[in-house]
Parts: structure tokens; C-alpha cells; sequence
């Protein structure tokens, strides 16, 4: 479901023009109230958010993949996806990497603090087309937020799909979200492998980019599908590696990242060739993307 | 099947002061700095329609204006809890039936276009369809094609057959009148004693005008070949990065082409507490048009830069809408500082070609 | 400009100097790009390959701050090339044989080692300039904004006069003027030592002229530059006679100082001792927010009156709409301001102001403004109502009579990179914001085109003190320090940097020296030596 902004009017208040919310304005943010704020690292940072209607909270509904346009004060609106799985009630969680005046100031939200939200929007990951499958996630960084959303989808629904695995890289120690998650993920039977392009004292695991985990993974064409997201660049070469291990292009898929403004498919921003990635995307297997190399 | 009435030129401003009173009038006028530009009109003594000149502005800004409020916000503090509470009004613009006279093909098909986006795609544009609603369109044939006009090879005039409330054709003291859509017929209607039958020779009149206008334009722009040519999929690079490094970042070709769309959302702070969201025109030339918040470009402005543009116009449109979004207005050609238009660009495409059929 | 921008389309020679064009005067680039595409040969002098260097047939990357060493060079080889036009040089100008015989002096190899510019180069670029019968420069502030400016602009004239491309259509010497109005205010006198029109204050019959006009007695010495008004009020540092009076009340109008001006540690101090100033300005700048009086001023918009452009147009603005809020427009400021100093300044319209211009005003003895609005603007000298306005200067004859050689020789800029200060600084413009950025920072499409303090340097510098796109480093001058986000781009030579002063945030003023041209006094924004201090990696 769409938010249907109309359904909601702040408690008390009229418009500044005495002006009343419209039916049907897909611009029009609606408040959601920050729940929790959790601290994934340095610069990033997991919002659990929920609307203050308890109606559209039940309304509300999303697909791993998807994303909303965030609002916040003076700072207008920004693309995030879903780091939380659909379905388990209380709001939803979005997961931000600070990079610009808008997530900077997301990482100053307190809980009690509202922030707008619409959407969600997007094409989501398949996870019909999926169910029956094994699953290899490859993730780069902060890119594991969206990949977190099918994962613990499919462990909600753990008997749909097959052997899960994951496949981690980050820059430094410091740069990996989801520390807890992972051990969650590996003590619920999913596969985790990390590693880290620059290591420290702290860090005993692998180092090495997130390629050379593929070496130590075994996948069948038929059998598995694979969900990629990270930084273009990652993408590209995961994709590639994948595709000489044998998968098809229709078993691989990616989510992809860019600049956006409406989220609906007009304002034109996040092109790539013909295609509009809020609409015809984020989430695309690779047959219909002709060229990885300029994600 | 088309109704064909003719209207007297000295019957013109008469019906136009009828149609003022019960409509908003906009028009070419004709400025005292020699301006002619789309403008609502108050007082049809006091300007100077002008049908002489090309407009140098097109209908895009009164359905899509250049800046809009889309909506206010305010912050609520609770000084209990610290927490804040932030809302949104939406700002919906008025709706006055308007009619729209003296539009040429070229901005007519423009208007089809916009539509298309921002009416027809998986999402209704509240605001486009707020100024759009009540529009009704008097447009004019082209007899004589202006400067860098090439209707003809974009096949979206100089004159139109469908998508007009009414068209005119200048057939020397009279008008001739084809009415269109609904809106159009009921004009002519309500208004029916300005307008006589058509006769025969009215209509080898009209047939004569639209036939010597087609053999009227300067220049032979080679749209088709251009599009089969990127339809090939085989990338003009060199072209790309030879425009790319000339275009200036002004935005210009967006700002005045009927046909571009694009557009940013962003927030304009009123004080600490309030504000207002606007949606302002945008640029694809503009490195800050895909450049991702953490500083990374999917496009490489110093090669790319133009790229987007011209593909979106001449090529990724014909795929998705089967025809081109470059009307051929030509107005691109005069606002470009560095000559980078999308004739310059049409021109360089067709000549590389016929150079590699001339070369064995 | 002697010529008119529409003149440069039909050079068939473009030599750029210092001009970073088509981001500063991209109305003027356009000519070049039309010049070039009917088969003009471009030439850019520029320390940075900017985007119109790309463009050029010859690009002379100079090290910064040696003009006159690579157009000595030049002059020698189109003297030993016999490529000088004997008969322009007879006919119409003077001290020839001095110049001459400074040349004869000139070593190119040692201009080659000077400018860092192979000679080949120089004799290549001297030949295209030389050989075309219609060659054009066009100059700005990367020419004039060095303590040798003076001579540096010389220098342009004696290779325009040396090869005879000056008095006549397509073909001349353009200093490219900055902001709208910059030529208007400098022809109407905003300059120490001169009254409207250029008439000297040293002249008895100007003053008496103007006095009879004005009800006022005139003062016969010049005023204060900006620089030395602006550093230790009253002069001392900045070298300026001792007889000036201290100043002790400043009133700035559309000028943000605290920003724009150089080496601001020195303007902030200035600033302290002042008793009182007043600011008139469309928002609150940096220097409005430390004025003891602000005026909020109205913008271009809601005002009447006229712009005098580069190429000497007089241009009509007209009022589009009313004053915003309490906002007035300047000459409702300054004739109030007058009124209640006790002088009745009594004008009714911008257009009674204009008369009076052209009245006291030979050079713009015809811009009335009903004629300005009739055509299409009018290009000084124009003496009368009736008279046409002039295309280009120097048709028979140069303002002075005959031009005059001035030979120049090289000054080395006043600081230059040693071992403390690794780094040369070059200052200019980035194309999306305008100087201090009192406007262009509250547009918001500008701001995300162009919102960071971006600092350029050369690729191979940045590998070798491991800095990526985005690092934050703060440079340090001898004279204060700043921070700013590196860009990795070979638009700037291996040690050299730039950047600019849009930026409040990052104020590359502080750093900026205020070392200036003894002649012009203006100040070499285009040249100081920094380091690179702290670094935080991205």
C-alpha cells in the first residue's frame, strides 16, 4: 500500500494557509515517529520507525528492496530502503550512511523525534520468484541494508528457501553495520563470511576485497540465486565473477543506488540508460542490464 | 471527422473579448523590448498579440512553472519530551479555465508529451493536472517556418492533425478553423455566429497554405537517419565528449525546451521553524543532476555530459513513447553558448554517417 | 575594451590571458567558440588548463606571475622575425627605441626558464599572433591581479601596438570586466583619483565644473584605494603617504570586505578601529553583520538605472517589480543619507540622475535614458543626444595621442613557494557561485552544484601526501590558514593550488597577500605561497 497522505493530519493543527491535506498528492510527506536509533558504526546508523496513526501502521506494508523518500527539516528528501523484513508489525527499520546535510542530520534524531516519510517505492527483490532457491547475498558496506530486509524475510520464512549464504566486505573493521545481525544470521544457520580491505589490530578475520570470498563458495547454476548490492564498482566485478561461475544473468541480482527526487518515476534524475531506477528499479537481475560497468 | 468553419481576421479580437471574459486569456504578446513571449492578458486593447514572431517561451512554465510550492512544513517542539513534530500542508495552485491562443504545433505536441509524463505514468501529478485541467487550446498553423524551426523532421508540425481544441490556418483575411477535441467544439459552438461553413475553396486554401509551408523550412535536419543511426545502439562517443567539453552548465536547452521535464525537490527554510518544499526545474547537464551524496557520478560530465539529453530526446523516447521528444522548435539553437544544441548534434550524427557510407 | 564582443567573432586570432572565460564571461567564450568554429586560432595564457585552454590550439601554461618575461619573449621573437608593423609603429606611437632596445636585451631561453614555457612555444604562439592581420586580446583578472599588473597590462599593449592590432574593427586589446557594473562604477568615478568620465580631481576647471554642479567645494587630492582603506585604516603597512587621515568611519555599499579582500587578517583589525560603519547590502554579509548601521538595499529587480558592461554599453535595467519588504533602492539610500547630513540631494528619477551624468560627463554626454531604452544600449564616448555611440577606441588616434611604449621587465610575484611554503596559491572563481556569495549561496540548485570550498591539486601531489577526492586539509599561509576539500584535477600544475573566495566557511582570504601593484595598488589575489597542515583523510 501507498500512504495515502490524506488519511493523516497532524493532531491539532491547521495548515499555515489554513490549508487542507489533498487526496492523492504523492508528494506529501507523512510524519514518523523514531522509535528506536541504533548505532551501527561511526557513520552509520539504523532508524526503527513507525507511524503515529495506528491505522497506517497497520496499513503500512513494503517489499524487501523498496525504499521511501525521507524528509527532514530544511534538508528536503533522500532515497533510504528498508533494512528491516516486511510482515513482523511495528513499524520499519532505515538504515543510513552519513554523506550529505540530509543523513547528517538523521544521525542528530532522537527517539520521540518524527521525520516525513513516503513510499515505499521501487520494484522489490522477487521473493516469489526466489522461493525454492539456495541464496548467496554479496555485500559491500552499508550496502548489506537493503540485503538485511531479504535475509531476515527469508528466515521468517525460513522453510521457502534453501542454504543461505552471505558474503561481507567493508574497507576497515570500522566500517562493518550489523555486527550483531551477523551473529544472529550465523547462529540461525546462515553462512557468514567477512572481510575487510584494510584490516587492524582489532581484526583477526579475512582481508581482502569481497571477490576473493567467492573462491570459497560453491554454487549451482540451477539450484542458487544470488543478491548483490554494494558501491557500482563492487557490483560490477561481483557480477562478472558470478557470471564465469556459471550462474545465469537471470539468477543474479543487484539493488542499485542513485541520486532521486520523486521516487515515482518523473523527475528524471536516477537514469540509467533508458530505464528510471525508482520505477523500473532499484532491484534489476542482470539480464535487463546491459552493462555493469557504469553503476 | 473534423468540422471546417473559417472566422474573418476582423472577428478575431472580437471573440477573443468574448472568450476574455469567461476565460483567462493567454497569448503571444509582444513586449515594448521586442520581447514575444506567452502572457496572461488583461486588457486586449493594451497589447500587441503577436502571431509575426516565434514565442520565445513556450506553454511548459504555465503547467509546470519553474518554481512551485509544493507544500509548507513546520516544526512543533514539545518542551516536555524535546521531541519534534514535523508536518506538511500542501499548496495546491489554482485551476482557472484558460484558453491557450495562438499555440504553435510544435508547443501543442509538447503539451501532449508533458502529459504523458506527468499524467500517464504509474503516478498522477496533482499539480501538473491542477494547471492542466482547464486548458483549452486555440492553436495556429505555421505558414512560413521561423529561423531554426524543423517541425517537419520531428513530425510534430507546421500544422497539427490531432491534439488541438481548435486550429487556425492563416488563409490570407480569414481564418480557417478545424475543430478537435471536445472543448473545441463546444467553443465553436457557444460562439457560433463568428464563424461561417467552410467552402471548398476555404478548404484549397488551407490545403495550398500547409502544402507550401512544408516546402518553406531553411534547414534539412536528418531527425529520422539520426534516430535509426542510435537505434543501432552504436554509441557517438567522440561526439559526445567534443559537446560535452563545450557545453557550459547553463541549464539553458532544459530551462527552454517544451519537452524537458526534469526537475528537483528541495526546501526552502521561511525561519527556524518553518519552511517550504519547492519543486524547481533541473538540468541533466548539470554534474549535480546524478552526483550521489557521498560525491560519486555515474555520469562523467566531461565526456557525458550532453549524453543524456540527446539519448533521452532521440532515442530512449522512441523506444518507451514511438516517437521523438524534440519537437524541432529550434528555440535550443539560439539559447546555447557554447553550440552544443541538439541540431548541432543531429547535424554532426548524420554527417559521421555519411561519411562512413562514402568510405568503402 | 577597445573593441565589441560581437567583434571577436570575426578575429581570426584569440590570444587569452588569464581569463578563465568560459565559467567567467561565458557570453564573451561564446564569440570565441563562433571565432574557432570559422577557423580562428585560439591562444590561452594560463597557469591552469581551464576548460578554454583544453579548447586552444596553443596552450602557454606559464608558471604564475610571469607575464612580462613570456611576452618579452614574444615581442623579441616577432622582432627577429620581422613580423613588426613598421608603418603602426612610425605613424602612431612613441619611445619605440627604448622598447626596442629592451628587447634586444631579451634571452628567449631565459623566458623559456622563466615561464616554464618551451621556447618553441613562445616563437610558435608569437608567429599566429603576429602573422594575422586581425588578432584580438582579451585579458582579466589573471593578468592584473599581481604586484607587476601594471606591467603585465603594458606589456599586452606593447605587443598589440608592436604588431599594429589595435584601431581598427576585430582587433584590439579587451580587458574583460567582472561584475555587471564594474566599468560603470569606474566610469563614474569610483576610483581615487578621478571624477565621473575619468576627469581628473588634479584639474581645476573639473572641479570648478563639478563644484558649480554639485553646491559643494571638491578636495584636489585623490581618495584612498580600497586596499589601503580596507588594511590598517589610514595606510602605514600597505606603503601609503603619511599626509592621509585616518579613517574612522566606513560606509560600504555592495561590497563584502571581510571576505573579499586580501590577507583579512589585516582588514579585520582595520575594521576594529573604525568608529562606525555603515552597510548597505541586499542580505546580511559577513561584513553587515558587524556594522553598527545596515540599509537593507533593494535588488537588480526592484530598481531603475543603468549597467555599463564591458564593452563600454550603456544598458538600461528596468524595475521589475516593487521593493520587497523595507528594502530601498541605492540612490533612495544615498539621497536620503545626504538629506539628513544636511545636504538636499534632490533627484526625481534615476533619469534626472542620468541628465545630470550627462551633463558633467563628456563620455557619456548622450545616454539619456529615453534614448537607452529606444535602442539597444549605447557604447561611450558618445558626446551628445544625437551623436552615434562608439564600437571600438583608437580609431584614429589613442586616447593620449600617440600610444606609448613602456617597456616592462619581470618581477618575480611577492611571495614566491620555498621550502616553508611548498605551495603556490592561485585565486579566481568557480563558475557557479559569485564572489562572497551573498546571493548565489542562498540558490539552492547553485549550492549543490557548487557547495564546497573545493581546493584543486595536481593528482600527482595528491599521491604523494596520499590525499583522496574529499579530504579535508587545512592550508596555512604566513599570514593566516584555512580549511578546504581536496579535488584531484590536472587543471593545476604540480605545485600549484587554487581555489577561490566564495566561501565563508573557508575564507581563502586570510591566506591571500596583500602585496599589491604600486601603481593600480591592486592586490596579488592571483599569487601566494601556502602549505598543506593538518590532513583528515575522507
Amino acid at each position: 500500500m501507498i500512504l495515502d497522505p490524506s488519511r493523516y493530519v497532524a493532531p491539532g493543527m491547521a495548515g499555515p494557509q489554513g490549508s487542507k491535506p489533498v487526496r492523492g498528492n504523492i508528494y506529501l510527506p507523512v510524519p514518523a515517529q523514531v522509535r528506536e536509533v541504533h548505532r551501527e558504526n561511526d557513520l552509520v546508523t539504523t532508524f526503527v520507525l513507525e507511524f503515529d496513526d495506528p491505522l497506517v501502521n497497520q496499513e503500512f506494508s513494503f517489499e524487501p528492496g523498496q525504499f521511501m523518500m525521507v524528509s527532514m527539516p530544511h534538508c528536503g528528501e533522500a532515497p533510504i530502503s528498508f533494512s528491516s523484513p516486511p510482515g513482523r508489525g511495528g513499524g520499519f527499520a532505515l538504515t543510513v550512511r552519513r554523506a550529505g546535510r540530509l543523513t547528517s542530520a538523521m544521525h542528530r534524531l532522537r527517539p520521540g523525534d518524527t521525520i516525513g516519510v513516503r513510499g515505499p517505492y521501487g520494484r522489490p527483490f522477487p521473493m516469489t520468484e526466489l522461493a525454492g532457491s539456495s541464496l548467496l547475498f554479496v555485500a559491500g558496506g552499508i550496502g548489506l541494508a537493503p540485503l538485511r530486509s531479504v535475509i531476515d524475510f527469508c528466515l521468517d520464512h525460513r522453510s521457502d528457501y534453501g542454504e543461505i549464504t552471505l558474503l561481507y566486505g567493508c574497507r576497515t573493521p570500522a566500517d562493518i553495520c550489523f555486527a550483531d545481525d551477523l551473529e544472529r544470521w550465523s547462529r540461525a544457520g546462515v553462512r557468514c563470511l567477512c572481510t575487510v580491505d584494510e584490516a587492524d589490530d582489532s581484526w583477526s578475520g579475512r582481508v581482502g576485497l569481497v571477490t576473493e570470498l567467492l573462491q570459497d563458495v560453491q554454487v549451482e547454476a540451477d539450484s542458487w540465486r544470488a543478491l548483490v548490492c554494494g558501491p557500482g564498482i563492487m557490483i560490477h566485478f561481483v557480477l562478472s565473477r558470478l557470471l564465469e561461475m556459471g550462474l545465469p544473468r537471470d539468477h543474479l541480482f543487484t539493488t542499485l543506488e542513485r541520486h532521486m527526487k520523486c521516487g515515482v518515476g518523473i523527475c528524471g534524475h536516477c537514469f540509467l540508460e533508458e530505464k528510471l531506477i525508482c520505477r523500473e528499479g532499484p532491484v534489476f537481475s542482470l539480464a535487463e542490464l546491459d552493462d555493469t560497468r557504469n553503476l | 471527422m473534423l468540422e471546417n468553419f473559417v472566422l474573418e481576421k476582423d472577428h478575431l479580437l472580437p471573440l477573443l473579448r468574448k472568450l476574455g471574459r469567461q476565460y483567462r486569456l493567454v497569448a503571444p504578446v509582444r513586449n515594448r523590448h521586442g520581447d514575444t513571449l506567452f502572457t496572461e492578458i488583461h486588457d486586449l486593447d493594451r497589447v500587441e498579440i503577436d502571431l509575426e514572431h516565434q514565442p520565445q517561451s513556450s506553454l511548459k512554465p504555465f503547467f509546470f512553472p519553474q518554481v512551485e510550492v509544493l507544500s509548507m512544513y513546520g516544526l512543533d517542539h514539545d518542551t516536555s519530551s524535546g521531541a519534534t513534530w514535523y508536518s506538511f500542508y500542501p499548496q495546491l495552485p489554482e485551476n482557472r479555465p484558460t484558453v491557450y491562443f495562438g499555440v504553435r504545433s510544435c508547443d501543442m505536441m509538447a503539451v501532449m508529451y508533458t502529459d504523458m509524463i506527468f499524467l500517464q505514468s504509474s503516478e498522477y501529478d496533482v499539480y501538473y493536472a491542477r494547471h492542466r485541467e482547464n486548458a483549452i487550446f486555440i492553436t495556429i498553423g505555421c505558414n512560413q517556418p521561423f529561423s531554426n524551426c524543423f517541425c517537419n523532421a520531428t513530425r510534430s508540425g507546421p500544422f497539427l492533425e490531432h491534439g488541438f481544441d481548435i486550429q487556425l490556418t492563416d488563409i490570407g483575411d480569414r481564418f480557417f478553423v478545424e475543430t478537435g477535441r471536445a472543448r473545441g467544439v463546444q467553443l465553436r459552438r457557444q460562439w457560433a455566429y463568428f464563424f461561417r461553413d467552410a467552402t471548398e475553396d476555404d478548404r484549397r486554401a488551407q490545403f495550398q497554405a500547409a502544402l507550401e509551408a512544408r516546402g518553406l523550412f531553411n534547414r534539412l535536419v536528418h531527425v529520422d537517419l539520426v534516430t535509426r543511426i542510435l537505434a543501432r545502439q552504436e554509441e557517438p562517443e567522440a561526439i559526445f565528449a567534443e559537446l560535452s567539453a563545450r557545453c557550459q552548465d547553463c541549464g539553458g536547452c532544459a530551462y527552454i525546451c517544451p519537452t524537458c521535464t526534469c526537475f528537483t525537490i528541495h526546501d526552502q527554510a521561511l525561519d527556524e521553524d518553518r519552511g517550504e518544499r519547492l519543486r524547481t526545474w533541473d538540468a541533466c547537464t548539470f554534474s549535480g543532476f546524478t552526483r550521489m551524496a557521498g560525491g560519486h557520478n555515474p555520469v562523467d560530465p566531461d565526456r557525458q555530459r550532453v549524453r543524456k539529453r540527446f539519448l533521452h530526446k532521440l532515442l530512449h523516447d522512441v523506444e518507451h513513447h514511438g516517437r521523438t521528444s524534440c519537437m524541432g522548435c529550434g528555440r535550443c539553437v539560439d539559447m546555447c553558448f557554447g553550440g552544443v544544441d541538439i541540431l548541432r548534434f543531429i547535424e554532426m550524427v548524420s554527417e559521421n554517417e555519411t561519411e562512413h557510407e562514402e568510405t568503402p | 575594451m577597445t573593441n565589441s564582443i560581437n567583434e571577436i567573432e570575426q578575429a581570426q586570432v584569440i590570444l587569452v590571458s588569464g581569463s578563465n572565460t568560459t565559467r567567467t564571461h561565458p557570453q564573451v567564450a561564446r564569440r570565441f567558440y563562433r571565432a574557432v568554429d570559422r577557423g580562428a586560432k585560439l591562444i590561452v595564457i594560463d597557469p591552469r588548463r581551464t576548460r578554454l585552454a583544453r579548447h586552444a590550439h596553443i596552450h602557454l601554461r606559464i608558471r604564475p606571475g610571469t607575464d612580462i618575461a613570456l611576452l618579452n619573449g614574444m615581442m623579441r621573437s616577432i622582432i627577429d622575425e620581422n613580423l613588426i608593423d613598421d608603418l603602426f609603429i612610425q605613424m602612431r606611437t612613441e619611445n619605440y627605441t627604448t622598447m626596442r632596445d629592451m628587447l634586444f636585451g631579451i634571452d628567449l631561453a631565459q623566458a623559456a626558464a622563466i615561464t616554464g614555457v618551451p621556447e618553441k612555444t613562445i616563437r610558435r604562439a608569437a608567429r599566429i599572433y603576429a602573422q594575422a592581420q586581425r588578432s584580438v586580446i582579451c585579458y582579466c583578472l589573471g593578468v592584473t591581479q599581481h604586484i607587476a599588473g601594471t606591467g603585465n597590462v603594458q606589456s599586452y599593449a606593447n605587443l598589440a601596438m608592436l604588431t599594429g592590432h589595435v584601431e581598427q574593427e576585430f582587433t584590439g586589446v579587451d580587458p574583460l570586466r567582472g561584475q555587471n557594473n564594474v566599468q560603470g562604477a569606474c566610469d563614474m568615478g569610483a576610483l581615487p583619483g578621478v571624477l565621473p568620465g575619468y576627469q581628473s580631481v588634479f584639474d581645476d576647471a573639473v572641479r570648478e565644473k563639478f563644484a558649480r554642479v554639485w553646491g559643494v567645494e571638491l578636495p584636489a587630492t585623490p581618495g584612498l584605494t580600497l586596499l589601503d582603506m580596507t588594511h590598517e585604516a589610514g595606510g602605514g603597512a600597505t606603503g601609503l603617504p603619511q599626509a592621509a587621515p585616518a579613517i574612522r568611519a566606513l560606509y560600504v555599499t555592495g561590497e563584502n570586505p571581510l571576505l573579499s579582500e586580501p590577507s583579512l587578517n589585516g582588514v579585520k583589525k582595520a575594521f576594529h578601529q573604525y568608529d562606525f560603519l555603515v552597510v548597505s547590502d541586499i542580505f546580511l554579509s559577513e561584513t553587515a553583520r558587524v556594522a553598527d548601521v545596515v540599509f537593507p538595499a533593494a535588488s537588480f529587480a526592484e530598481k531603475t538605472g543603468t549597467i555599463t558592461s564591458s564593452e563600454r554599453r550603456v544598458q538600461l535595467m528596468r524595475k521589475a517589480i516593487e521593493p520587497v519588504g523595507d528594502s530601498r533602492p541605492d540612490d533612495w539610500i544615498v539621497m536620503e543619507l545626504a538629506r539628513r547630513m544636511g545636504h538636499a540631494m534632490d533627484y526625481t528619477s534615476p533619469a534626472e540622475v542620468m541628465e545630470e551624468i550627462c551633463m558633467v560627463t563628456p563620455i557619456y554626454g548622450g545616454m539619456y535614458h529615453d534614448r537607452l531604452d529606444r535602442e539597444w544600449g549605447v557604447q561611450w564616448p558618445c558626446g551628445g543626444r544625437n551623436m552615434e555611440g562608439t564600437q571600438y577606441l583608437h580609431k584614429y588616434s589613442f586616447a593620449r595621442g600617440r600610444g606609448r611604449f613602456e617597456p616592462a621587465a619581470h618581477v618575480e610575484p611577492a611571495e614566491v613557494p620555498d621550502s616553508d611554503y611548498p605551495f603556490a596559491l592561485i585565486t579566481g572563481r568557480f563558475y557557479f557561485q559569485y564572489h562572497t556569495g551573498t546571493m548565489t549561496r542562498r540558490t539552492p540548485i547553485l549550492e549543490r552544484e557548487s557547495g564546497q570550498p573545493l581546493l584543486e591539486m595536481h593528482p600527482d601531489d595528491g599521491r604523494r601526501l596520499g590525499l583522496r577526492p574529499g579530504s579535508v586539509v587545512t592550508v596555512a599561509s604566513r599570514r593566516g590558514r584555512s580549511r578546504f576539500v581536496v579535488e584531484l584535477t590536472d587543471r593545476v600544475a604540480p605545485g600549484n593550488l587554487f581555489t577561490s573566495f566564495h566561501f565563508a566557511e573557508a575564507p581563502v582570504n586570510e591566506l591571500t597577500i596583500d602585496a599589491s601593484d604600486p601603481v593600480a595598488r591592486c592586490p596579488e589575489y592571483k599569487v601566494c605561497a601556502v602549505r598543506l597542515e593538518e590532513v583528515e583523510p575522507c
